[in-house]
């Protein structure tokens, strides 16, 4: 039997993606383009802090504009027990570095994400990827 | 300890990570990492204190200012 009702969707939906092909991508290149230019500001400083702290209060908002998606099932407490205990190790061997001295010899992973992070596009990749993650877990 | 031994920590950690990921995305047999987050955020509290520790975590990586 012939689906016309589901071949007329799917060009609908084709349509409308088309439509807003566009204005996603010139989204896109906008926040990529606020991720440079936030992340170019000196840290230490009134306009880094407001403006990182801004940024994570507007991705809340978007997030939760997002409608919510259904429940997925519920995963096996053993299973997040296992991700929970890995959150756990880090945390522990993280603290167990900040503890010691001097840091070059003890470094933890802020120190070590100093490094990596002070390549500007690396660290405006970075805060885009935070940003998305603020937004994503704010999400019902 | 060693800086060796405390980046050597951090892989192994890191190892662990991509392993369970990897188990979880080919067998099934435990969640992956957005699957457990997803768990554990279905109640507000822990959503919201995660949500806090994750602002936080951007403050510290990308502004870092003393308040």
């Amino acid at each position: 039997m012939n689906d016309h009702h589901g071949v007329g969707q799917e060009a609908e939906e084709h349509r409308h993606r088309e439509r807003y092909r566009p204005l996603a991508l010139g989204g896109l290149v906008g926040l990529v383009a606020y991720a440079w230019w936030a992340t170019s500001l000196r840290p230490f400083t009134w306009p880094s802090v407001v403006v990182v702290l801004a940024t994570g209060v507007a991705a809340i908002a978007a997030g939760r504009l997002v409608p919510p998606r259904p429940a997925p099932p519920l995963p096996r407490p053993a299973g997040v027990a296992v991700w929970a205990g890995l959150a756990a190790a880090l945390a522990a061997w993280e603290l167990a570095a900040w503890l010691r001295h001097p840091r070059a010899d003890n470094p933890t992973l802020s120190s070590l994400a100093n490094d990596l992070l002070d390549w500007h596009p690396l660290r405006a990749a970075a805060f885009l990827a935070w940003v998305v993650a603020t937004a994503a877990l704010a999400r019902r | 300890m060693t800086r060796t031994t405390i980046l050597a920590g951090y892989a192994v950690i890191a190892a662990a990570a991509v392993l369970v990921q990897l188990v979880a995305l080919r067998s099934g047999r435990l969640p992956t990492l957005a699957g457990a987050v997803r768990a554990v955020t279905r109640w507000p509290p822990v959503r919201w204190a995660l949500v806090a520790g994750w602002l936080w975590l951007g403050w510290h990586v990308f502004a870092r200012a003393d308040l």
